[in-house]
This record gives C-alpha cells, sequence and structure tokens, in this order.
C-alpha cells in the first residue's frame, strides 16, 4: 500500500504529525520500533524550564540560538501546538491546565518543585502556588517501590512548605508479588480500592486538617480525573498526582490520549518494524525497509517524517570510537567534534553534556541537512527529539518541540 | 583519655582486617584505623580474581606458590566469599606457542596444579571463546567477593573483641627516642581527635604505606602500579580466562557475579589518591578482550575503574617496568631497617596473599611481645553477614546446590595434576558451601520478594537494604559495596533514589550524631557513578546515562534540591 505520508516514530512528535497530516485527508502510516519514550516522563507539557515566565524567555531564545527547533520553526508553531494539544486532550476526557505565559511548579517524587506548562487535572492542585494553603499530606503506598513520603515531605518542609509523609495500607487482596505502578494504577480503577483508600485519606484529614493530599500518580490508568475527584470527595480535601519512576502513568496517559486519537482518525500504526534502511532516488526519500519476523518489509510514501527520537528514544546511537549513527535513514548528525567533548565531567552541570545536543540538523522546512549544509532529502522532515541544537531535558522542552515540530510540520512542507 | 592497645593496625584492606584477625585470635589487643569504609582502597578496587598462582609460575614463582597454597585456606575459611569458577589459560595466535610447555613445567615447579584441558571440552563450557585458540590449560583459579571478604573479616575481628574505627584519618605517629609509641586518628564524620597508645604499629595500608611511614620520620618507597579494569554487563565466560602468555596488559578476564571484568593495564601512577582512565586504557582492554572472545566489544560495558598496586622494590633496584616487580609481599621491620621501633610495614602483596601476609607480620609481633599462641586464622571459618541472602535463609548446601542434578557438567573434571600439593576433596571443593550464580535469584524466589526488590539489577530485596542500614552502614557507598546496590546495568537509576529514602526513613527512628542529608548522598552517589561511567559510555549504556539522567534531573530534579 502507498501511503501520503509516513511517520517513523511513535512518540509526541511522530503522533502529532500522525495527527495533523490524517485531520487533511491524507493517508497516513505511523512505522515504529516502539511506543516512544513517553512512559519515562512525567506526563505532563514542558515548554521551557528556566524561570517563571516561558514566553518571554523563549522570545529572548529564538533570537540568540538561530539553530534552537524553536527558533526553526517559530513561536506560532508551539503556541498551535499548544492550542492543538489541549483541544486533543479535552476531547479526550483527560484535560490538561496552564499556559505558556506563566509556567507551573509541581512537586516530584523527591520534594523538588519542578517547572512544566501544561499539565493533567490530575496534578493541578499541586501547583506551588497554592500548596502553601495549609497543612499538607503526602501519602503513599509501602509496595509501591518508587514513592517515598516522609523524604518527600522532608524536602517540602525545607522549602517552606507544612508537609507531613504518611504511608496508607494497601487494601485487603490487592497486594501482588510485584506492585508496580501500572499494577497499582489499575487497582484505583476498582470502586472498592478507591473507598478503602478514601476512607483511609478522610482519617488522616479529620486528624490532621490537611487542605491538599498529594500522592502518587498511579491514580487509574484510564477514568483519572474521576478516581481523583471521587477521591477528593471521600477524604474531604484536594488530591493531587506527584509522577513516580519510570513507568510513569500519567506518561503512558497522555500517550494514549495521541494513540487513540490516531487510531481514531484513520491512522494506521504498524509498531514492532523497525525501519533499517532507507531507498532514495536523488534527493528523494522513495521507500523504507523495516525489520520485523525475520524479514523486510518495504514501505513507500510520498512524504515521509522522521521522529524516532534521540539517544533516549533510540533515534541516535553511538559507538566506542565516537561514531553517531542516525539508526533509521542513516542520515548525517550534527555532533560534538570529537569523543573527549562529549562530556561534563560533573553530572549535574547546568549546561548538561554535549553529546545531548547531537542529532540531526535541519533547515527551516525542518529537512535533514548534511555537514556542508545541503538538503539530504527534499520530502523529509525531522521533528522531535531526534532533530540537533539542543537538549530536551536540560531545557525542559520535550513535549513543546514535538509539538511545535509534530504539529507544526505540515505547514512547513504543504 | 586515649585509647591503649597492644598493636595499632593502620588500613582497613584485606591484610589490616586479616591482621587483626590474627591477632586477635592470638589474644593480642589490637585496634584497626581505616580512613574510609573498609575496603575502599586497592581491597575493593581489584578485578577479583582468586589466584591459583598461575599468572606468577614464570614472573614470580615464590608469589605463585603462595598463592597456591592461599587458595586451598580461602576455599576453606570463606566459602561464602567466593565463587568456584575454576580458571583456563589459553594460547591464542597472538602468543607464542612455545611458551605453554614452559608454563606447565614452571606451574609444576612452583607446585601450582595444572592440567590440559581437551580443546573440545574448553569449547563446550566456554562457547564464546575464540576457536582459534590453540591449547588450554585448567588450573584453580576462581573469583571472590572481596567487600563480602572485608565484611566477614570485621565480624570476626569483632566477635574476637577487637575494635575497627572505619572513617577514622591518621593524623601523627607519636615516638618517643627512636620508637613510635602512639597514634593519632581523627574521626571523619566528627572531627574530634584520638590518641591510641601501643606496643606496635603495624602499617598494613597498601599503596598509601608510604605516607604512614612517613608520619613515623622513616622513608618508605612505593611504586603505586594503576590497574584499570572494565566491568562488561555480561558473563561472556563462567571461568576465569587468562591468556597463556607472560603477564601483561589486557590478558585476563574474571567472571565475577553478574559480570565479567576485562584485566587489567599497568601504569605507574604518583599519587595513589589521584589518577585517571585514559581512554587508551579501556580501548586496549577492549581490543585485548576481542582475542579471547570475538565480538566482545560489542557487549555493553558498564564501568572503568582502577586500583593502586602496592609495588615495593628494595632501593638501589629501580628502574624497567611495574610488571616486573615482583608481585610477592614484604614485611619490613623498620627497627632493623631504619632503627625506629615500633613500627612494622607490610608492603606489596595481593588479596589473595593477605592472611599469609598478616600470618607472617603477626609472627613478628607476637614474638617481639612474648606471645606464644599459634595463628588459627587458616583454620577459622569466616562468619557470614546478617546483610548476605543466605543468612536470611536455609543455606543451599555443597556442589548438588550449586549444579543441580548436572554435577558432570564441571564438578567431576578432576584437576590431578603432576604436582598436587592437596588433597582430592579440597581440590573439587564438593563440599564447600561457596557462593554460586543464582544465589540471589533463588533466595528472592524462595522468599517470595521479587516484588520488593530495591536494586533489580543485582536482586537486593527491601529487606536487606534495611538490615544493612539498621546496622548502622550508612552512606550510600557503603551500601553498594555491602549490597551490590548500584553496581549493576542501570549504575543506580532506579535504586540509589529508592536506597537514599529507605536511609532517611530508618535515621527518622534511630537517633543519629551527625545524620546524613538524604539528597546530597544521591547527588555524591550519582556523581560517583559518573565518573566510573564516562570512560564506557557509548551505545545502550549511554541510552542507559540518558535514561538515568531523565530519571534524576527529569522527573526528581535532584539537581533542583538545596543541601539541608
Amino acid at each position: 500500500m502507498h501511503y501520503d505520508t509516513i511517520i517513523i516514530g511513535a512518540g509526541l512528535a511522530g503522533l502529532s504529525a500522525a495527527l495533523r497530516r490524517a485531520a487533511l485527508g491524507e493517508r497516513v502510516l505511523v512505522l515504529a520500533k516502539g511506543y516512544g519514550a513517553s512512559g519515562w516522563t512525567a506526563g505532563c507539557v514542558d515548554v521551557w524550564a528556566a524561570g517563571d515566565a516561558p514566553l518571554s524567555a523563549l522570545a529572548t531564545l529564538v533570537r540568540s540560538r538561530p539553530q534552537h527547533p524553536y527558533a526553526l520553526v517559530g513561536l506560532e508553531a508551539l503556541q498551535r501546538g499548544l492550542e492543538w494539544v489541549r483541544t486533543l486532550a479535552a476531547a479526550a476526557g483527560y484535560p490538561l491546565v496552564g499556559g505558556w505565559e506563566r509556567g507551573l511548579r509541581l512537586p516530584t517524587a523527591l520534594g523538588a518543585l519542578r517547572s512544566t506548562c501544561l499539565v493533567p487535572l490530575t496534578m493541578v492542585a499541586g501547583e506551588s502556588r497554592q500548596l502553601a494553603d495549609g497543612p499538607l499530606l503526602i501519602a503513599g503506598l509501602r509496595e509501591l517501590r518508587d514513592f517515598f513520603p516522609p523524604l518527600i515531605a522532608e524536602n517540602l518542609r525545607a522549602q517552606g512548605y507544612a508537609a507531613t509523609g504518611c504511608y496508607l495500607q494497601m487494601p485487603p487482596g490487592e497486594r501482588q508479588r510485584e506492585c508496580t505502578p501500572l499494577h497499582v494504577a489499575q487497582c484505583f480503577e476498582q470502586a472498592h480500592v478507591r473507598a478503602n483508600i478514601g476512607q483511609q485519606l478522610r482519617t488522616h484529614v479529620r486528624q490532621g486538617g490537611y487542605r491538599r493530599i498529594g500522592l502518587p500518580g498511579v491514580l487509574g490508568l484510564h477514568q483519572a480525573p474521576a478516581v481523583v475527584a471521587e477521591l477528593q470527595a471521600l477524604s474531604g480535601a484536594l488530591i493531587f498526582e506527584i509522577p513516580t519512576l519510570p513507568t510513569s502513568v500519567p506518561g503512558l496517559r497522555l500517550f494514549h490520549v495521541f494513540e487513540q486519537a490516531a487510531l481514531a482518525a484513520g491512522v494506521r500504526m504498524q509498531v514492532g518494524g523497525w525501519v533499517v534502511r532507507a531507498e532514495a532516488e536523488g534527493q528523494q526519500l522513495v521507500a523504507v525497509y523495516s525489520r520485523a519476523a525475520a524479514r523486510e518489509q518495504r514501505h513507500s510514501a510520498r512524504r515521509w517524517v522522521l521522529a524516532t527520537g534521540g539517544m533516549l528514544g533510540g533515534g541516535l546511537r553511538s559507538d566506542a570510537h565516537g561514531h553517531i549513527i542516525e539508526t533509521a535513514l542513516g542520515l548525517p548528525v550534527a555532533k560534538p567534534y570529537s569523543r573527549a567533548e562529549w562530556f561534563d565531567p560533573l553530572l549535574f552541570a547546568p549546561g548538561g553534556h554535549p553529546i545531548f545536543q547531537a542529532g540531526i540538523a535541519v533547515d527551516p522546512q525542518l529537512r535533514p541537512l548534511d555537514a556542508e549544509g545541503r538538503v539530504v532529502y527534499e520530502n523529509v522532515a525531522v521533528v522531535g527529539g531526534a532533530l540537533a541544537h539542543y537538549d530536551e531535558l536540560r531545557e525542559g522542552c520535550r513535549e513543546g518541540v514535538a509539538l511545535a515540530t509534530g504539529y507544526g510540520e505540515e505547514q512547513k512542507n504543504r | 583519655m586515649p585509647y591503649e592497645t597492644e598493636v595499632l593496625i593502620i588500613g582497613g584492606g584485606a591484610t589490616g582486617l586479616g591482621c587483626a584477625l590474627d591477632l586477635a585470635l592470638r589474644g593480642i589487643g589490637c585496634i584497626l584505623v581505616e580512613k574510609g569504609d573498609l575496603a575502599s582502597g586497592t581491597t575493593g578496587r581489584y578485578h577479583g580474581l582468586l589466584h591459583s598462582g598461575g599468572r606468577y609460575v614464570t614472573s614470580d614463582p615464590q608469589s605463585a606458590r603462595e598463592c597456591a597454597r592461599e587458595n586451598v585456606i580461602l576455599r576453606r575459611i570463606m566459602p561464602h566469599c567466593l565463587e568456584d569458577t575454576s580458571g583456563v589459560f589459553v594460547v591464542t595466535p597472538w602468543d607464542d606457542a612455545d611458551y605453554a610447555d614452559q608454563f606447565v613445567a614452571n606451574c609444576h615447579a612452583a607446585g601450582v596444579a595444572v592440567q590440559e584441558l581437551p580443546l573440545a571440552e574448553l569449547q563446550r563450557r566456554e562457547s564464546l571463546l575464540n576457536r582459534a585458540i590453540s591449547r588450554a590449560f585448567e588450573l584453580h583459579d576462581g573469583s571472590a567477593d572481596s567487600f563480602l571478604a572485608a565484611r566477614s573479616l570485621a565480624l570476626a575481628v569483632e566477635s574476637a573483641g577487637a575494635r575497627i574505627f572505619s572513617y577514622h584519618q591518621l593524623e601523627r605517629l607519636i615516638r618517643m627516642g627512636d620508637r613510635v609509641v602512639a597514634g593519632v586518628v581523627t574521626d571523619r564524620r566528627s572531627g574530634e581527635q584520638q590518641r591510641i597508645d601501643c606496643a606496635y604499629v603495624l602499617n598494613a595500608s597498601g599503596a598509601w604505606a608510604g605516607r604512614v611511614a612517613a608520619l613515623a620520620g622513616v622513608q618508605l618507597t612505593l611504586v603505586a602500579g594503576k590497574g584499570t579494569m572494565v566491568a562488561m554487563n555480561h558473563r561472556m565466560v563462567n571461568t576465569v580466562v587468562n591468556r597463556c602468555k607472560y603477564p601483561a596488559d589486557g590478558d585476563i578476564i574474571v567472571p565475577i557475579h553478574t559480570v565479567a571484568v576485562l584485566g587489567t593495564t599497568d601504569l605507574h601512577v604518583p599519587d595513589p589518591d589521584h589518577y585517571g582512565i585514559e581512554a587508551h586504557e579501556v580501548a586496549l582492554l577492549l581490543a585485548e578482550g576481542e582475542k579471547l572472545i570475538p565480538g566482545l566489544s560489542r557487549y555493553r560495558a558498564l564501568r572503568a575503574w582502577a586500583g593502586v598496586r602496592p609495588l615495593y622494590q628494595d632501593s638501589g633496584q629501580r628502574g624497567g617496568a611495574d610488571r616486573a616487580i615482583p608481585r610477592t609481599f614484604k614485611l619490613l621491620d623498620h627497627r632493623e631497617r631504619d632503627g625506629v621501633a615500633g613500627l612494622i610495614s607490610l608492603v606489596g602483596g595481593k588479596w589473595t596473599t593477605y592472611r599469609l601476609m598478616a600470618e607472617e607480620a603477626v609472627n613478628l609481633v607476637a614474638q617481639r611481645l612474648g606471645k606464644l599462641q599459634p595463628c588459627r586464622t587458616a583454620h577459622e571459618v569466616l562468619p557470614v553477614p546478617a546483610t548476605e541472602h543466605r543468612a536470611h535463609l536455609p543455606p543451599l548446601r555443597g556442589a548438588a546446590a550449586r549444579y543441580g542434578a548436572q554435577t558432570e557438567h564441571k564438578a567431576t573434571w578432576p584437576i590431578n595434576g603432576l604436582a598436587q600439593p592437596w588433597g582430592q576433596n579440597e581440590i573439587q571443593g564438593l563440599d564447600a558451601d561457596y557462593y554460586y550464580l543464582g544465589q540471589h535469584l533463588g533466595a528472592v524466589e524462595q522468599s517470595q520478594a521479587a516484588g520488593d526488590l530495591i536494586c533489580e539489577c543485582e536482586l537486593v530485596t527491601r529487606a536487606r537494604v534495611l538490615t544493612a542500614l539498621e546496622q548502622g552502614i550508612h552512606t550510600l557507598d557503603d551500601i553498594r559495596r555491602t549490597l551490590r546496590v548500584g553496581m549493576g546495568p542501570c549504575q543506580g537509576g532506579w535504586c540509589v533514589y529508592r536506597t537514599a529514602a529507605l536511609l532517611y526513613e530508618v535515621q527518622q527512628t534511630q537517633a543519629q550524631d551527625a545524620p546524613i542529608d538524604p539528597n546530597m548522598a544521591l547527588r555524591d552517589f550519582l556523581q560517583a557513578r559518573w565518573k566510573g561511567a564516562l570512560p564506557i559510555l557509548w551505545g545502550d549504556q549511554l541510552r542507559q546515562a540518558r535514561l538515568d539522567e531523565q530519571i534524576y534531573v527529569g522527573l526528581l530534579g535532584v539537581d533542583l534540591i538545596a543541601d539541608s
């Protein structure tokens, strides 16, 4: 079957591009090795970490760093992407709250306050400006190994919040040998679990007079806003989720919003199709070959979007000799000059590590460029983490860039 | 009030702990001081080989003889710290084929049991080894958990009534005339100073021995021979594999716990506290490893680290390569050597011979003190720390537990070498309760604790972490050395956050003089892991490092928290 557009990669960037193109009536295939890195994230939309006012910081950024993806696609593309994702999530019954004029800061599973822009409804009661309005309870389950209320509360207290940590009892019959965040999230979809936990929270609220309660981000996989509403009603306090270590349930929820929308829009998704090489005619990419079930399959399309991610997502891979390859199409990679320059000796160096700014250099239409600045394929756009000249993690802009480039790609390449 | 003891031991590595145990068992009072955690120096930074002696039969026959003897003794006294891997010396196309016969002859001369292994048997056991290997010899090598051995030794020392002060820095040695009579140490946690009066100071500080001697005004020059190692995230072999040649860089692979260690390089460094790992060392180890296991460098490398060998050469013999310096140990009586009484230094040597070094040093001290009790360390079996799985569970016994129904797989292969210095049962170790690779998994399954793993890579349960914390092991690095938390492929991605949080919770329930800041501990630990990972970050391990960064910076915001 011949497609109008084939997207390689099923993260937020790839699915944004797929949804946008499907909405215009194109036949779209998403070809992916796996499900992207969404389950490793907090499940929020990070746009820019530094400062309380992302919008004004970004206005400076696009002038000072013209190679940054935001500068290439423009802030209007980002704004359109943010508006679109809010509409998308609201339609899926999983509303996102916030905006880019004023950043939000929410507690992490260590009790730090982390900057982001849009957060799911299930987290918004944890926003730092509201947290100071009274005594605050952080509650977890001992069986869940990735959430430690006493330490979270200690670190919040050190920042001036009246926080207390406690452990709740896992309702009988729900203890399992392997108590993963996903398993606990499924537990919360059962009415008797919500009733039991709600009752325990109610007792704590009566004793401690808590206004707000922070719980691990495991309050249901599919109906999280309803779970939070029910727990609020039962406990008599405002409830907010705090994202846990991978597997992150809020990250998965956000992914499911995109995935369900894509399937509903008629996008075909082929996961487990690992793109291993490309076939080109001059500057036109004609086909790619995916490998699955011990054979190769040829896929052809008119246009292509590369959304395979960076070093974390698996779109880039390095070897011991300092080479970095782009794994799907073999595109040229912009990277630090030598391996000696890959890392800062300090892990938490504020600027991050140069290797993680490696990626595919692109022109303003997001077409891949070689070392001399020539377009490699005219019918390919690169979006999301595979792009060069930014660090999505340290700059706190993973979802922002994914949306700005993924959703904005089509407008650049009509 | 100064402490008073008969012997003050400097250094909490295998040698110092061995001396403390030997003294205590002979009823001689002693105090051991160590500036860091036990086994935080070279003891904890070597490749983990239990020497058969084979590596030294040509270059240093005396060391070979000592290793062969001690090998048998260690199997008796600390089986839980040893894995009975066996060892092979193989002739690859890059090695001088004529050396093999000389090697065998040298083994016989040094009393090191050896037997040629048919190539078909070698390939059956170790299918990934280079098929171009032309000959192979089996020896009695094994692998050793030197962290665990240090803990076991410390337990034995303390139950024998001696005291161990870790995190105590030796500041001064006090001389009265030409005799050392006391040491002054600083508790690095509280900052308090303490004087310890003693009849003898035993300097067992390894590569740092020159500095300790200098505190008594004695000049002692050691060559710090840095050896770099790389841990691979896979046991490509289950047998220790050596190149059958004169010892050189990168000629050994030691399977230990869940990893295989490529060793080693040998570079002279001026300062045992400050050295780096060079990219060319890692490249060399991988390139040499490829000769033994083709494709080895495509496996994931976990970490590179280095230790410093305390090599000693009598004055006037300097020059030449470090590897030419004998690996055997020297007992230096500074009364004879320098005219300073009350100070004895133990230099050189290796982990496998720690007990023998201690025995000889203590013999000298005991003789001077007029104590006549004989050494007992060759017969006293060391206790198993409570932090071990098997301390919580009924032990699995003997070879049947190790190999299940497949006993013919390996255990029946005899090493009936021509020069066989010990009995058949001891050679095969069939009744010993050795460490075996599946131990942790077996214990986790038996206790149905799979859902309560704090460290999934090394299968460390919450119960073991809490046991360690409740026993007063309170830095994340000490917990790592005790439990291997953070040593696996994720290098701390999940487990260190969990361990730091548990550390905080346990500290809340205990009265602590100086509680550890969990945030700072977390950051320091991750930074230390980062340093060891930098030389080998590429491929999947680079991806892993990025995931760890996503967890600690992207999700937890470790970098956003101020120290409390």
